[in-house]
């Protein structure tokens, strides 16, 4: 080959790889608000004040058509399912709040719509945090996380650098919470809730005896990873379970016959894994292909999505633990699953309550706040005391929220909540397979 | 007026443009920009050494890239001066670059292509094992994040290594380079070591790669410490040179420009068709321009000046003359 042709070969293949993957790319952009859906400015000045009819100076000030919501989500790339999810509920949650006629702002005195400046940020982190510094220039008051831990490991800290605002669900990563930061919420299970609740509902719902004892991890070689991997250690071994094989592996990873092989050799009877979709659509296939299935299955993060029910028999009484469920009977979830029966087909999915309730903790801490000014409105967010669809939210000093971490099981083409054992919860079936 | 001063004179006036940019805006977003514009400059002028001067095209160079950044964010982020982790980091590298160098550089052509792709891939796989979590500044820092330090940085970076690059083209050991580009075996016979000016290349190119991958990990507010070792970084290094001029001075500083402001344009513009026209104009470039911009530059330069009257058609800048494809069409 002469070198003209090498330098043109190359040169093909260099813009290939520069168009599909470039390191700063944006994602697409959706912008919503209901009936607004441009970020030009009104003025309020002709307004009268109600006592006296004199014309107010503090209504001179110049409102925004809107409030600015800035959502990174991943919309495509393998978080893309739990993306869809998330972006359900901030869609819900906006049109149902400015269909109430908005968020009264005091300084402005006037109600704003909410609007959802949605971005995709292909689940790629870097991409997260290049979008979200696009964001922090167009006004927005505060950032809406998307989906898994390390695109939110990303995107908490430039909301810190920016003082702007950052609510997250569908992130159980407790680190993230150790970093001092005051500008990070997240009305989430932690993984120290996660490594506890999972043993609890063992414990609680299964009769000693006929429990699954010997416990296998199948752990991602994240952060995530490695720090669930080890509360799932500790709390075992607190709890009176054996840890009998606990294997690492680097997300992305096609083949995982030999982890699967060892697990059944090891006589594996409760499996605990944290995978994203595809690595755990590939793990479970291969156990299908491989005929074998442990009693119990717990499946965070890739059971979530509902093209788990794809997978067939092997998929079937996986338990999950995603955060909310619509059975948990909090005020507002009756008209949210609705839509989400009348648009989906089926009850709401687990993330989209939780990503729901982020959009009334935002609406109800700007009204408190009664400003757009980032810190006022992070200071009213750390004040919450609220009840949402996920619950009543307070917030801790780190961030995080005390609720509890429901569990679920997939049966057939139903989620049903297992844990806690609250008046909509169904029956935990076992063993699984 | 000698033929070098115009070019002289421009280098200053740029100079001094970048270094008024930093003093008078304080608009984050436009430093943002130019930071990651100088980033990929020095990425691209680094690689430039190796694929454009000794002609060994690399498609590993993101591993130089990202050791730079890796060992100058844990250094630094571990209490070390910057100055220190930046040397530090440099030294490394170069040492690593010196040691894989060896049997990488047995390889000719294609094959040291493939070699260094595999090498990168590699090295790419093993950083995500090693580092697999998010490496954030601390919440202090963030709070106190300042661009102008950091936007300085980067154009002293981008300055040392296009200075470097431009003493490399007219030394000895930078003739050396190109004479063992154009024909190995004749550069060989009539006395150039070969093999000791392809690991000149390679050492240099590594070691300033390593040097923009610093100002990558000071500058970052977030990332995971694998993806400055992503394929990725090599690629647009190559497109940022293709598109400038390969073996030129100026091509990769024009190319990081038009690939960061094209790109940051296009993604507000037309946010979801943007890789699309992206691509589409760089194919553009490459068909109608094969000698980059600053081939597509002279070509308007020796029009205009043979519709002058006395400047003669060889008035393109000294110095920018020898570029492999550009050559061919003067």
């Amino acid at each position: 080959m002469n070198r003209k042709r090498i330098w043109v070969l190359l040169a093909v293949i260099a813009l290939l790889v520069a168009a599909c993957g470039s390191s700063d790319d944006s994602g697409g952009t959706t912008t919503t608000a209901g009936t607004e859906t441009t970020a030009m400015t009104e003025t309020t000045a002709a307004t009268t004040t109600s006592s006296g009819g004199a014309e107010t100076t503090a209504a001179a000030m110049e409102a925004p058509a809107s409030i600015l919501l800035g959502a990174v989500v991943p919309q495509t790339g393998p978080f893309a399912g739990g993306g869809a999810q998330v972006m359900r509920g901030y869609q819900y949650a906006v049109d149902a709040i400015n269909a109430a006629g908005g968020v009264y702002v005091a300084e402005y005195d006037k109600s704003l719509p909410l609007e959802l400046i949605l971005r995709d940020d292909e689940s790629d982190p870097n991409k997260t945090t290049s979008i979200m510094e696009d964001l922090a220039g167009q006004g927005i008051t505060v950032y809406l996380g998307g989906f898994a831990s390390p695109l939110h490991a990303a995107g908490t800290a430039v909301a810190e650098k920016n003082q702007i605002p950052y609510l997250g669900v569908a992130t159980a990563l407790q680190a993230l919470h150790e970093q001092g930061y005051q500008y990070y919420f997240s009305p989430f299970p932690k993984s120290p809730d996660i490594a506890k609740s999972v043993f609890e509902m063992l414990n609680t719902l299964l009769p000693e005896g006929g429990r699954p004892t010997k416990v296998g991890i199948f752990q991602e070689a994240t952060d995530w990873g490695e720090e669930l991997g080890a509360l799932w250690e500790e709390e075992a071994a607190k709890q009176g379970y054996e840890i009998v094989l606990h294997e690492t592996y680097a997300p992305g990873s096609e083949d995982f016959t030999d982890i699967i092989l060892k697990a059944q050799a090891a006589g594996v009877e409760a499996l605990l894994s944290l995978p994203t979709p595809p690595d755990g659509f590939n793990i479970y296939k291969q156990m299908g292909e491989l005929g074998w299935k442990p009693p119990f299955n717990l499946v965070v993060r890739a059971a979530d999505v509902p093209t788990w029910n794809d997978l067939g028999d092997v998929g079937d009484g996986v338990v999950l633990s995603a955060g909310w469920h619509p059975d948990l009977g909090y005020p507002g979830i009756d008209a949210l699953n609705q839509r989400h029966i009348a648009e989906e087909g089926r009850p709401a999915d687990p993330v989209v309550g939780g990503a729901y309730s982020l959009v009334q903790i935002v609406a109800d801490s700007i009204e408190r706040a009664g400003t757009l000014d980032h810190q006022a409105v992070r200071d009213a967010i750390a004040a919450t005391d609220l009840d949402t669809v996920a619950g009543h939210i307070t917030f801790r000093a780190d961030g995080t929220s005390p609720i509890d971490n429901p569990l679920m099981q997939r049966q057939g083409d139903k989620v049903v909540l297992i844990w806690p054992q609250v008046a909509g919860a169904g029956e935990f079936i076992y063993p699984a397979n | 007026m000698s033929r070098s001063t115009p070019p002289i004179v421009g280098w200053l006036v740029v100079l001094a443009i970048t270094i008024a940019l930093g003093l008078f805006t304080g608009n984050e977003r436009l430093l943002t920009l130019a930071i990651q514009t100088y980033t990929l400059a020095a990425l691209a002028t680094s690689w430039n050494i190796l694929g454009g001067f000794a002609g060994q095209v690399s498609l590993g160079h993101a591993a130089f890239f990202g050791l730079g950044a890796l060992l100058t964010r844990e250094l630094w982020l571990g209490g070390r001066p910057l100055p220190l982790a930046i040397l530090i980091a440099l030294v490394v590298t170069a040492a690593t670059a010196a040691v894989v160098g060896v049997p990488m550089l047995r390889f000719r052509g294609i094959y040291f292509s493939v070699g260094t792709l595999a090498l990168g891939v590699a090295v790419f796989i093993t950083a995500g094992n090693l580092r697999p979590g998010i490496s954030s500044l601390p919440a202090e820092a963030l709070r106190a994040y300042e661009f102008q330090g950091r936007y300085y940085t980067a154009l002293g970076v981008v300055a040392v290594t296009v200075a470097i690059s431009a003493w490399l083209r007219r030394s000895k050991t930078g003739l050396g380079m190109m004479a063992v580009r154009e024909d190995e075996e004749a550069a060989s016979a009539t006395g150039v070591n070969s093999f000791a000016h392809k690991m000149a290349a390679f050492v240099i190119s590594a070691t300033l790669a390593a040097l923009a991958g610093a100002v990558f990990g000071y500058f970052s507010v977030s990332y995971y410490p694998q993806f400055p070792f992503s394929v990725t970084w090599t690629f647009d290094a190559i497109t940022v040179v293709f598109v400038g001029g390969v073996g030129t001075i100026i091509g990769p500083l024009v190319g990081a420009v038009f690939y960061v402001v094209g790109r940051d344009l296009l993604s507000s513009t037309f946010p979801e068709v943007q890789v699309i026209v992206f691509g589409v104009l760089f194919i553009l470039v490459v068909l109608l321009l094969p000698g980059g911009f600053v081939e597509g530059g002279h070509r308007v330069f020796a029009a205009l000046s043979r519709r002058g009257t006395a400047q003669p058609t060889g008035s393109r800048a000294e110095g920018e003359r020898e570029t492999m494809e550009g050559k061919e069409s003067v």
